[in-house]
């Protein structure tokens, strides 16, 4: 691990100075100074929810003029949300916005424009085939009676390309242009409407480290010219480089606010995962084996992931953890030859597998529930037996390929049964059930191919409590009938709860393996966010441990 | 259940249709509601109803084939030359059906390996299959080809004649042409395939979640490759069939039959998205496309009205579809 070194340095440094600018008096941007500063945009009580459920109850926060703002969380604690709604793409349910003290409604995203409030996305929302210029003034270029004044938009877009120190070309096209300059030209269209405040989406999610650089000097440039920015990111490991005060959220609540000063990585990360584990999870019945069943070696695909290696036993239920974006789908998708990968070797007891496509998988036994159960999983027109069914057809077909009617439906009618999936009937469309009902049809394909190991990716995303308890019992059932499960899954207490190790995942590698009995959501956080080594003693002691599986 | 009686209400309404069409016709002119008639409208529904099918195939797996209209000239084209070049005819036919079938399988690989949208790559088959059955004939019909080569066009099965009192042959019933024969032959095949087998299940699974299918072991390539050559061959067969009537070979023939196909299919309730669709109902479509052609003949309506309403009807089908799916 070549970075670990990197992320050593960078956090002892933060251990013993938590401060990353630390307040000279005569320096302008001290924190007494930065209080007294008017609030360039302010969020009051913001509440928002979809479809009955809570994504933001009651969030605070204050954007004040040259300052770097973050805002913390784990995967669904509602920052998007609360971005989207500063942004004008989503409109509260309930609270208020000001903007330098006056009352504001966002109706669009082209409102909060209008009082200067712009969200970068970490997707980037340009035109690749029009030039760098054209993108920075679309739908506002400069007219000269009905045509474009192709010479103002040029020294226009120059104007604030040079205000960024940025080095590029206004007629360059921009899917000529590496992402980090991409980024760079979105900065500038933001600085072209007079932006004060600034929401910066996980910019260095696609950056290098020498690009992440550059992005921060431009950041602090932005800050010396009284821009507010609103910085979201997983890499807590960057954050002491740029950030001034920060915003924690969990589960739709602001549970701290303050200087980055006044705080800790430790503290931050403490304050993110403190969830109850308050979810039922089913004793674990079953018993993980000696056995080794599936070993994966030195796995790759650059610039996704790894190498990643790790082992899976029989009836073991292993956990990916980590952050999104840290390579934990796309690992999973290589080992399933859903994707192609670079090097690497798979091995099932102890067999060299050749997998070049999904086909080569199922064949093996290896089976992947798919995180997006509606684009991936299921062929929504069709019924629940035919879905059933799919992957194993030859199974219930006879002579010439011909489908044996009687034995679809009675295979289907035996799962429906078996793992409780509720509809009127094997005819249904799978379209017409519920999330939890659709995840147990996809695992009811993969049961009647009689998988061996078998990869979840989020299969509780979206569905409910009552559903969720069903999924978690039938992976446990699984594991006990001796089938491998790999679990990926971005909530800390499922992995706890169900899991008998733990793969943390950080920037597509495999950070950490460790015993889910001995570890914490804290201890998993941070090795998560890249600052794992250091820290993993101090946290195997205090915060929350994980629930203990009833063990013989 | 609830899907199966959409399901039915579909075909019903569909039926219904045609019933009506019927109707309206017979009460219209005289002529229409004859065996004769039917039998004239049957052999010229074989061949909207043999391009439909395998429409049909290449639309339920999420695709297009814009090519088959040019492809069964080409194929016609090819099978006549080997007719005349001493070929015995059954093996030119089946020459012309596996030259179409080879159009087919080009146009497949174009699509599964060189990733083209289907549109465009049928698009250009269509013009390069044209442009070979104009080249090889020097854009001249080929005719002198021999009774033998129109038996299979005009041929009839259970004809039934009666010599009359001047020695003239005086037709009973005219029988079943051949060609409608083989159009009932290949329907039926093809329904049993598309809806009774494995190959079929998976040609819908492909159309409905192509992502879904590959990751349930489906090899979606092969499927989708299958069904462009199943169109291909069933322009090549109607290629011959439409050459044989005339007895001759036009290489100008089939010009837009392509939509011909893709509008029965449509009619018959094939959504274009991929995933659903029945031979049943392309067959239906194309019997109201070719009674409404005939009808419309019959009651002296111009070819150019015919087009419009033709198309109106088109639109008409797939607004109640769509608006009947969105409630």
């Amino acid at each position: 691990m070549p970075n670990a070194s990197l992320v050593g340095v960078l956090f002892s440094a933060l251990r013993t100075r938590p401060l990353a600018l630390p307040p000279v008096p005569a320096d302008p941007r001290s924190p007494s100074d930065r209080s007294a500063a008017p609030a360039l945009l302010r969020l009051a009580g913001i509440h928002k929810a979809f479809g009955g459920v809570a994504a933001l109850e009651g969030v605070d926060l204050e954007v004040r003029a040259g300052e770097v703002h973050a805002v913390c969380g784990e995967n669904g604690a509602g920052k998007s949300t609360l971005m989207k709604i500063m942004s004008g793409v989503y409109q509260p349910d309930a609270g208020s916005l000001h903007c330098h003290g006056k009352p504001v409604r966002f109706a669009s995203t082209q409102a909060a424009a209008a009082h200067g409030v712009v969200m970068i996305h970490q997707e980037l929302n340009l035109i690749p085939h029009l030039t760098v210029a054209e993108n920075i003034y679309l739908a506002r270029e400069p007219l000269r009676g009905w045509f474009i004044d192709r010479r103002r938009l040029r020294a226009d877009a120059q104007r604030c390309l040079d205000r960024l120190g940025a080095a590029i070309s206004p007629e360059a096209p921009v899917h000529t242009l590496p992402v980090a300059q991409q980024q760079m030209v979105e900065i500038a269209k933001a600085l072209s409407i007079d932006a004060g405040v600034l929401i910066m989406d996980e910019p260095t999610s696609s950056l290098t480290e020498t690009e992440t650089r550059q992005l921060f000097e431009v950041v602090r440039e932005l800050r010396r010219g009284g821009v507010g920015i609103v910085y979201i990111s997983h890499r807590l490991d960057e954050m002491a480089q740029i950030v001034d005060r920060v915003t924690v959220l969990r589960d739709g609540r602001q549970v701290a606010s303050g200087a980055f000063a006044d705080t800790t990585v430790d503290a931050i990360v403490a304050q993110m995962v403190g969830r109850a584990l308050d979810e039922k999870f089913p004793p674990r019945r079953s018993v993980p084996g000696t056995e080794l069943l599936l070993e994966v070696r030195a796995l790759q695909r650059r610039p996704a992931f790894g190498p990643v290696s790790f082992e899976l036993r029989r009836g073991e239920i292993l956990g990916f953890a980590g952050l999104m974006g840290a390579g934990r789908t796309e690992v999973a998708r290589a080992i399933f030859g859903a994707d192609p990968r670079d090097g690497g070797t798979i091995r099932l007891h102890g067999q060299d597998l050749a997998i070049r496509s999904p086909i080569d998988a199922i064949g093996q036994g290896i089976a992947y529930v798919s995180e997006d159960r509606k684009a991936h999983g299921l062929a929504l027109e069709m019924s629940v037996g035919e879905n059933i069914t799919l992957a194993n057809l030859a199974a219930v077909c006879g002579p010439f390929g011909f489908i044996r009617f009687g034995a679809e439906q009675k295979t289907a009618r035996g799962y429906i049964e078996t793992l409780g999936i509720r509809t009127p009937g094997p005819q249904q469309q799978a379209r017409l059930l519920s999330g939890g009902n659709q995840q147990k049809v996809v695992i009811a394909k993969w049961l009647f191919r009689q998988a061996r190991v078998i990869i979840f990716d989020e299969p509780t995303r979206g569905i409910d409590v009552g559903a969720k308890v069903a999924i978690y019992e039938l992976m446990d059932w699984l594991a006990a009938e001796g089938i491998g499960v790999i679990l990926i899954s971005s909530e800390l207490p499922e992995i706890l709860g169900l899991t008998d190790r733990v793969a943390v995942f950080h920037a597509g590698r495999i950070a950490a393996v460790l015993p889910t009995r001995h570890t914490s959501q804290e201890e998993i956080m941070l090795h998560a966010s890249g600052l794992g080594s250091a820290h993993a003693p101090r946290f195997s002691r205090g915060g929350l441990r994980a629930a203990e599986p009833a063990t013989p | 259940m609830n899907d199966r009686r959409q399901d039915l209400v579909q075909k019903f309404g569909a039926l219904a249709g045609l019933l009506l069409l019927v109707v309206a016709f017979s009460s219209t002119s005289e002529a229409f509601f004859s065996i004769g008639n039917a039998m004239t409208v049957s052999l010229q529904v074989t061949s909207i109803a043999l391009l439909g099918v395998g429409a049909t195939f290449v639309i339920i797996a999420g695709g297009i084939d814009l090519s088959v209209g040019s492809v069964l000239a080409l194929a016609g084209v090819l099978a006549a030359l080997a007719a005349k070049a001493g070929v015995p005819v059954p093996l030119a036919m089946a020459l012309g059906v596996l030259a179409g079938a080879l159009c087919g399988a080009v146009n497949g690989l174009l699509v599964t390996r060189a990733k083209l949208p289907p549109f465009i790559a049928t698009l250009g088959m269509m013009l390069v299959a044209r442009g070979i059955a104009l080249q090889i004939t020097g854009a001249r019909a080929v005719s002198g080809l021999g009774e033998s080569f129109g038996e299979l066009g005009n041929g009839s099965l259970w004809r039934v004649e009666r010599i009359d009192a001047q020695g003239f042959p005086d037709v009973v019933f005219p029988g079943i042409p051949y060609p409608v024969l083989l159009m009932v032959a290949i329907a039926v095949v093809a329904a049993v395939l598309l809806s009774r087998t494995r190959l079929g299940r998976h040609i819908h699974a492909v159309g409905s979640n192509a992502e879904a299918a590959r990751l349930s072991g489906v090899n979606t390539s092969r499927i989708v490759q299958f069904t462009y050559v199943v169109s291909g061959a069933l322009a090549g067969l109607t290629g011959c069939v439409l050459m044989s009537r005339l007895v001759t070979a036009q290489p100008n023939e089939g010009v837009m039959y392509e939509l011909d196909a893709i509008a029965a299919s449509v009619i018959g309730g094939t959504s274009l998205i991929g995933g659903v669709g029945t031979v049943s109902g392309t067959v239906i479509g194309s019997f109201v496309i070719g009674i409404l052609r005939n009808g419309l003949n019959m009651n002296g309506v111009s070819a150019f009205t015919q087009q419009i309403i033709i198309g109106l009807v088109i639109l008409l089908t797939v607004w109640i579809d769509q608006w009947r799916h969105r409630r």
